[in-house]
């Protein structure tokens, strides 16, 4: 079958993952450390005020619970290609039979399924036990959620390829990729809720691709949005996501050819 | 001290900075991405305060200044401490045997034998670029007195946090691998140090104030020249006790290293 390997591909990272486990708990611990740290914050904003822009302090931390959350599941490591086309790697990988994109992606899906479990899960329990989240609007907002967020790790992991493919042309990735970083922690809603932005910022990131990969599933899950709001958003995202994809696959179709591996 | 310690810490000097601009273009890019992986979070900080005001009765300015405090200690630290912040490396790789051979201090050598140029620049930076924008907003008279605390709180700052690497360091002697420990007591720690102590939980202050003292590098200094009222829960005295602090804490890591250097044994290579 076509998706086989890649399934095992996916499997293989998962376990592979479980190995650690004294860095599982390392960033358990960091994650709960972060969530206070978060709340001592937007207490501190908050100053007794009940609401603030029709913002409650609850769904601030739904907010974040959920960035954080999610932006452990879509880790995404920007040095993988990179360092095969350094050291020469890449030239096995493109005569195996399958393609090493999907691999790439196949892996990397593996290490969000296991990050799912042992880092979001754990982060939404304390989260609801220690500081009280919303629950989802509705069932099917949860299910849409769901889907916003897959659509989201999928622009995420887009954009990290586009980086990781520069690699074929420049030795600047670590600066290409914290760049990168940058960009999407500010204005994604990972490190402020957008709903706290200046109006005419908020504007103008709609026509950006970085509130849709946080922000719109957290929205969705807070019921914010209308369900042909929903799915407009979610056709955004694919939309994205395409354009992204084709960029890649651009970088990567060139970056093959101008590839020079020497040695062997 | 030897008579030309002076000299030899010149050529390491000249030599590291040689390294490190070699690749002009690369190393203006690089010490700009450290700038702005930085600002990130000040831009998040001054983003939120326009929309709230003030944090905790802070205003931004004042939440800024106490941010560059931070960030230019860590600037200047790093010139010095590179080598202990990588010592797991050197130690791992073999490059600490090689320390032992030669005939100089071994403490001497790792300071002077590295320095990450890209961060001091993209941290003190930063923190500079901040102080110039805040230093005359947060009522703050520059007389002499609050010129020369502020000189010597910087020095505290630098050698409190130099106290914290070289403590990690002389770890690595026994444990080899110290990296999930520094994550979770240094750098997270170093995440959320920029901002007023007094807005988190107890359990969160009472580390900050006297397991890794980040308090003591901004927050109680910024509190000498600001005078906020949050300082009332906390003793007056430790607004005047960072340098105090910093000489105290280098000293027993120092005495720590020292003792540990006898317990040293190759990782093998």
């Amino acid at each position: 079958m076509f998706i086989t390997p890649y399934f095992a591909f996916a499997r293989k990272s998962f376990l592979g993952r479980s190995a650690y486990r004294f860095d599982h708990f390392m960033s358990i611990l960091n994650t709960c450390l972060q969530i206070f740290i978060f709340w001592g914050i937007y207490t501190a904003l908050y100053a007794g005020r009940s609401e603030v822009d029709g913002i409650t302090m609850t769904m601030v931390a739904t907010s974040f619970t959920l960035s954080m959350g999610l932006k452990a599941v879509f880790y995404v490591d920007d040095y993988l290609l990179p360092s095969k086309i350094w050291d020469g790697s890449i030239a096995n990988e493109f005569l195996r039979p399958v393609s090493f994109r999907g691999r790439m992606l196949a892996e990397n899906l593996g290490n969000a399924a296991f990050n799912v479990v042992f880092h979001f899960l754990p982060a939404l329990v304390i989260s609801v036990v220690v500081i009280g989240i919303h629950p989802p609007e509705s069932m099917a907002m949860l299910v849409l959620f769901v889907l916003s967020a897959a659509l989201g790790y999928g622009v995420l992991w887009g954009l990290s390829f586009m980086v990781q493919a520069a690699a074929f042309w420049t030795f600047k990735i670590w600066s290409l990729a914290t760049l990168k970083d940058v960009f999407i922690n500010v204005l994604s809603g990972a490190m402020i809720p957008l709903w706290f932005m200046p109006e005419w910022i908020y504007e103008a990131l709609k026509l950006t691709p970085f509130p849709y990969i946080y922000f719109t599933p957290v929205q969705i899950y807070l019921g914010q949005l209308s369900y042909q709001e929903v799915w407009k958003r979610c056709g955004v995202q694919l939309f994205w996501i395409l354009l992204i994809y084709f960029l890649g696959s651009v970088f990567w179709k060139r970056g093959q050819k101008k590839l020079v591996v020497q040695g062997g | 001290m030897k008579n030309d310690t002076l000299h030899v810490m010149l050529v390491y000097t000249k030599t590291i900075m040689k390294a490190w601009f070699q690749y002009r273009s690369d190393a203006l890019l690089s010490s700009l991405t450290v700038f702005l992986r930085e600002a990130t979070g000040i831009i998040v900080i001054y983003l939120t305060l326009l929309k709230f005001g003030t944090m905790g009765g802070w205003n931004i300015y004042e939440l800024l200044f106490l941010f560059s405090l931070l960030f230019l200690t860590y600037g200047i630290m790093i010139i010095f401490f590179t080598g202990l912040r990588d010592f797991g490396k050197t130690v791992r790789d073999g490059g600490f045997d090689r320390f032992i051979l030669r005939p100089r201090g071994l403490l001497f050598q790792v300071i002077f034998t590295n320095a990450d140029w890209f961060a001091a620049v993209g941290h003190g930076g930063l923190g500079i670029v901040l102080f110039v924008i805040t230093a005359n907003r947060v009522g703050i008279e520059w007389n002499l007195v609050n010129i020369l605390y502020y000189i010597f709180t910087v020095i505290g700052g630098v050698l409190i946090q130099g106290a914290v690497f070289l403590l990690f360091a002389a770890l690595n002697i026994y444990l080899l691998e110290t990296n999930s420990l520094k994550e979770l007591f240094y750098w997270n720690m170093r995440k959320f140090a920029g901002y007023p102590i007094s807005i988190f939980h107890k359990v969160i202050q009472i580390v900050m104030i006297y397991v890794v003292p980040f308090a003591f590098v901004n927050y109680f200094p910024a509190q000498f020249l600001l005078r906020k009222p949050d300082m009332a829960q906390y003793p007056a005295v430790y607004m005047y006790i960072t340098p105090v602090v910093g000489i105290t804490m280098y000293m027993l890591a120092y005495g720590f290293w020292k003792y540990s250097l006898r317990f040293y044994k190759s990782s093998g290579n």
